[in-house]
């Protein structure tokens, strides 16, 4: 009995059009390659385009006349001109805190990555170091729209919180202890200040928040809606590849889920679930565990034998399977899930807390602001006036508040309300501490001295409280340094406590576990879900790459297409096939959505996967503020339900007839229904895996020096989250086009994930592959190149020379792998400043009609072999990391030398597992890719 | 004289004499300044080369210590030279000036000599680590009281080298060879 529903078609498609044999989308060569960019000024034009002034002006620049040679008048010890300092700092983000790694050149930040002993660092935290080079930043404070000076802005904020009249602060979420403790000095020092902590995004009951999942002993994961794959928590994703080797113990994943999320596809066995069904799921699913299966009917849009299956796997698993819930259902679910883990008696579980300061509800202080209670209102690094439901209230609330300041990074929809902007520091430019996972404190140092007339926010509190008389500490160092001396630092140390610090800020992060233990509550009771009103279910989540819309201006992100669904720049609507089949809708297709009083006009984008009567939209678009930003998307904070749950149901659909074109990558490139991308199921001997017989060539084989590089891309591991797209992008100066030049099909990021689906496109499998230069021995783009731009290095590297490149594009017409990329346009020498900061030095800037791609990172290579040369040592397998490989979460890409018997790269390539792209063209790539893992139930062995 | 039979003999020679005298003179005053051998830019400071490095003997790293470790040899910072000018002929107006940087903060701006086009990226660490002299692209510094460019910074004058580095090396060098492929010095 085969109890795989997946439909056993063969056949992958990347598209629903290429699926039905359409080809309406662009082939393989792009229509108007050559034309100019449509007239008419864009706000993006900084991304963009400078045309032929500034190409004949980079050109010139290879050899500027008289480039002075300034050198340091002091120079720091630890800087030699020419070699890269680490150093370990902590990325924070709605109080979570991630230890990274931050590599700086002659004193400026150029990448971040992660820690060895932190882990990966996420996506955002490598794409934020955009947001230090934005050219958005408020530079000083202002006052009612004017600049002042700080002392002028101190004096002014120093009144008003003397007036005695009550203050309302409002922060963003932070695990940090020490401000914290400075937080909480400030209310006893101000009688009337009150405290809110504002984060919009809808998650889970704040008692089971701290519930932590913990892969190592699970067997079975259900998730109901969790997208936990999506890479904000790297940890989970190096915990679950590290679950999934094959072999007996290798861990089972289902999903029973709305949308088609990232995890969805990465299933073993995907079920469709309306999300307002999942408590209903998870309370039958309990009552089935305990009467046994069979006694409880499966739900109704559950197949009967899966829901059999499910029962039995997990009741044979015990302890040992874990259920996830999403973030962002209702209460209702996260309770029933709760308690079902409860009745498993889970493993798969930790207690982790997150600290946070006592403070108001929204609803409260809200309240109050519309009582005109407060003399004034301060908000610190949060932005109520977009990033939340209520956005509306919070402006008609404010209007009655006499004094308004604001503290952060750049302009947004709050700071456009306030009188007073105090411009903060990046945090790359600060100090600070942050409670880390596994009972660790992380500590956060400034990489690069302020770029700007700005301040630390938490400088700018430390003076008021010195203002008040209440506090000593000149700076906020010294005060984290004096609560670290007190209550960090073991007392009785023999260590004298300014080494410890230096130790903890060479490591990043210190040890201070106290067990903590999780409080002994009972399940709460929880109103049962009333009846579902008729209507769309619209299901409303954070996006992975702007979040809640704070890293909306960081182009990297914008541009980082979204794994699923492969869609860039916006969030269309998600919808159902048999849905857009019914309202006969077509991707692109504007409709207007009305989810009680509030409605939008959008375009909706069809999803293979997605259930029947589920629509989903990210959240954080649509800002009003920013060059990069601004008009991207469409705002869905004002249709979150009021209680505080991504979902929504009775929303009405209806067409408006009109279109408009979606940016994605989906159907670039695509590899005409060849044998890519192989999957097996776990335990099957590798009967489809026939290696292509070795074809006669005419070229003389290659002559390898010293080494050969090479590389292996574990597809099993690999869950498609795109984490090395951006670090690629961040290492090698990779340009961001803007969404009229992606849909033309001139993105530049030289590695892709390219996501295929098989079966039935109403609940496909899918599967992710990176795809970058294959660096083959009989390269074609090689044979073609007029001027040699492209050769072959000894170490078995495909070379592009960009001073000779000319540009014909011959190569990437004939490369079978489509990973060629050119630059159509002047993409980086239209950038000024704060933005050409953001460069690594040690890679050539590409000037408008250069052809470049993946060259594994030469650089680093480079880097590696000087600095084995300056040691007199051999090269070490693991001496060199490409970005790729160093941001990997799941640790999927391995680069080594394919002549060392004993690399790495040579024992992993040599899995019955591994196969080569495009075998049969006799290319020879020097990537070897293992074939991905599916571990579902089959007939018999359950 | 017929007016076809003038073109030809005259105009057409002289015209394509023009043109390539126009080549050649833009060919010849277009060529980056790294070409020409014996460039020599005025210096904010008259610093000799030929006192420091040749009468006095400081060695070559003392000063520019990033070319055993880094890609970039380095220029000293303000902060260096003080270390012996704090003491040593403060007389000067040049000393004193470098006094007053280093008192402000101020930078010193030099002008380069030995510059390299953007898309190359030459490693002095590998060339100092494998016994090549200073001397061999740079010429007798320690005899120039002031700098200027002894060998045309060329790629065939790289590769020259890269074939044949016997004469570069120390006798005893393994060394056979450098690396010639592109990789090696663009990225």
């Amino acid at each position: 009995m085969d109890l795989n529903p997946l439909d056993p078609t063969p056949r992958q498609w990347r598209s629903l059009e290429e699926r039905a044999g359409l080809c309406d989308e662009q082939g393989e060569f792009p229509a108007d390659a050559c034309e100019a960019p449509r007239p008419g000024v864009s706000r993006r034009n900084f991304l963009q385009l400078m045309g032929a002034s500034a190409a004949l002006a980079a050109t010139v620049a290879c050899d500027r006349k008289g480039v002075p040679l300034v050198p340091y008048t002091r120079r720091p010890t630890e800087v030699v001109p020419g070699v890269s300092n680490l150093y370990a700092s902590t990325f924070s983000e709605a109080g979570r805190a991630y230890p990274v790694l931050v590599r700086t050149r002659e004193g400026r930040p150029i990448h971040v990555s992660g820690h060895d002993l932190g882990g990966k660092a996420p996506l955002r935290a490598t794409a934020d170091l955009l947001g230090l080079y934005d050219p958005d930043r408020l530079r000083g404070p202002l006052a009612d729209g004017k600049a002042i000076a700080w002392d002028k802005a101190m004096e002014r904020l120093g009144q008003e919180c003397r007036s005695g009249k009550p203050l309302l602060l409002v922060t963003g979420a932070s695990a940090s202890p020490t401000r914290l403790h400075l937080l909480r000095e400030l209310t006893q020092a101000l009688p009337g200040l009150d405290l809110l902590v504002s984060e919009g995004l809808p998650k889970a009951p704040e008692d089971l928040r701290a519930w932590k999942p913990r892969l190592d002993q699970v067997q079975v994961m259900l998730s109901l809606g969790a997208d936990f794959l999506t890479g904000d928590d790297p940890g989970l994703i190096e915990a679950y590849a590290k679950r999934r080797e094959p072999g007996e113990a290798m861990l089972r994943l289902w999903v029973a889920e709305g949308p088609m999320s990232l995890t969805g596809a990465n299933a073993d066995h995907r079920l469709l679930l309306r999300p307002s069904r999942v408590a209903a799921f998870a309370t039958a699913l309990g009552a089935a565990l305990r009467e046994g299966p069979g006694a409880e009917p499966a739900p109704p849009e559950v197949d009967a034998r899966l829901w059999k299956a499910l029962v039995q796997e997990l009741r044979a698993a015990g302890p040992r399977a874990l259920v996830l819930c999403g973030a962002v259902l209702p209460e209702a679910a996260h309770r029933a899930v709760h308690a079902l883990n409860r009745q498993l008696g889970t493993l798969g579980l930790v207690f982790e807390p997150e600290g946070k300061p006592s403070g108001l509800v929204p609803a409260q202080a809200l309240v109050r602001l519309e009582a005109g209670h407060y003399g004034g209102v301060i908000f610190w690094g949060c932005n109520p006036l977009y990033a939340s439901s209520e956005a509306g209230r919070w402006k008609k609330a404010l209007a009655r508040v006499p004094f308004r300041c604001w503290m952060g990074l750049r302009e947004d929809e709050t700071s456009a309300v306030c009188s007073l902007l105090l411009p903060e520091h990046h945090w790359l430019e600060a100090w600070g501490d942050h409670a880390a996972p596994g009972g660790h404190l992380a500590l956060q140092q400034p990489v690069v001295g302020a770029l700007y007339d700005t301040r630390q926010g938490e400088d700018v509190l430390l003076a008021l409280l010195r203002g008040l008389g209440k506090a000593s500490s000149p700076d906020y160092l010294t005060y984290l340094k004096e609560r670290w001396r007190r209550e960090v630092q073991v007392s009785g140390a023999s260590v004298p406590f300014d080494r410890y610090f230096e130790a903890a800020l060479h490591d990043g992060l210190v040890k201070v576990a106290s067990p903590i233990h999780p409080p002994q509550s009972p399940d709460r009771s929880f109103p049962a879900p009333g009846p579902v009103p008729a209507g769309f279910e619209l299901l409303l989540e954070p996006d992975r790459r702007v979040f809640d819309g704070r890293y909306g201006n960081n182009g990297w992100l914008q541009e980082l297409p979204e794994p699923v669904s492969k869609t860039v720049w916006g969030n269309p609507l998600m919808l159902s096939l048999e849905d857009a089949r019914r309202l006969s809708l077509e991707d692109g297709d504007l409709v207007r959505m009305d989810a009680g009083a509030e409605h939008l006009e959008l375009p909706v984008c069809i999803q293979p996967g997605q259930t029947p009567g589920v629509l989903s939209l990210a959240l954080g678009y649509g800002r009003a503020h920013g060059r990069v930003a601004k008009g991207v998307g469409f705002n869905a904070f004002p249709l979150l339900d009021p209680s505080g749950s991504g979902l929504r149901l009775g929303v009405e659909l209806r067409r408006l007839g009109s279109r408009r074109e979606l940016p994605r990558t989906q159907g670039h490139h695509r590899l005409a229904g060849r044998d890519i991308l192989r999957i097996q199921e776990a335990g099957e001997t590798a009967h489809g895996n026939h290696h292509a017989h070795e074809l006669p060539s005419l070229y003389p084989p290659q002559v390898f020096g010293e080494q050969r590089w090479g590389m292996v891309v574990d597809l099993n591991r690999c869950v498609g989250c795109s984490t090395c797209v951006l670090a690629c992008q961040s290492e090698n100066n990779i340009p961001i086009v803007g969404p009229e030049q992606v849909a033309r099909g001139r993105e530049m990021h030289w590695l892709r994930i390219d996501r295929y689906y098989d079966g039935d496109p109403a609940n496909p499998r899918a599967a992710h592959q990176p795809m970058m230069c294959q660096h083959c021995d009989h390269a074609p783009c090689e044979n073609v190149c007029p001027v040699n731009a492209t050769n072959h290095s000894p170490d078995g590297l495909n070379q592009m020379v960009y001073n000779r490149c000319v540009g014909t594009r011959y190569c990437a017409n004939n490369c079978p792998y489509k990973v060629r990329r050119f630059n159509f346009l002047e993409f980086n020498n239209a950038k000024k400043e704060p933005e050409l900061l953001a460069h690594n030095p040690e890679v050539t800037v590409r000037p408008r009609g250069v052809m470049e791609k993946c060259t594994f990172c030469i650089q680093r290579i480079q880097d590696a072999r000087v600095r084995a040369k300056l040691e007199k040592r051999p090269l070490k397998d693991g001496d060199i990391t490409p970005a790729c490989v160093a941001a990997c979460p799941a640790g999927a890409i391995v680069f080594g030398d394919l002549k060392d018997p004993h690399s790495r790269v040579v024992h992993l390539a040599e899995d019955p597992r591994g196969y080569k792209v495009l075998e049969e063209l006799g290319v020879r790539p020097a990537i070897t890719y293992l074939a991905a893992l599916r571990n579902p139930l089959r007939g018999g062995k359950s | 004289m017929h007016g076809l039979d003038r073109a030809l003999r005259f105009v057409l020679p002289l015209g394509i004499l023009a043109l390539l005298a126009t080549v050649l003179l833009v060919g010849w005053f277009a060529q980056p300044d790294r070409y020409a051998q014996g460039l020599s830019v005025p210096q904010p400071i008259p610093y000799s080369h030929a006192l420091h490095a040749g009468t006095l003997k400081i060695p070559c790293l003392h000063c520019h210590s990033g070319a055993n470790r880094s890609r970039m040899a380095g220029v000293p910072a303000v902060s260096l030279c003080m270390n012996c000018h704090q003491v040593t002929r403060t007389d000067r107006p040049a000393i004193q000036r470098l006094a007053e940087l280093q008192r402000t903060g101020q930078p010193l701006v030099w002008n380069r000599v030995h510059a390299m086009p953007d898309h190359v990226y030459f490693d002095h660490g590998p060339h100092v680590a494998a016994g090549v002299a200073c001397q061999t692209c740079h010429g007798e510094v320690q005899t120039m009281s002031q700098v200027s460019l002894r060998m045309s910074m060329r790629m065939g004058n790289c590769l020259g080298c890269h074939r044949d580095p016997k004469a570069a090396l120390p006798k005893d060098s393994p060394i056979r060879k450098g690396p010639e492929h592109c990789n090696a010095c663009h990225r």
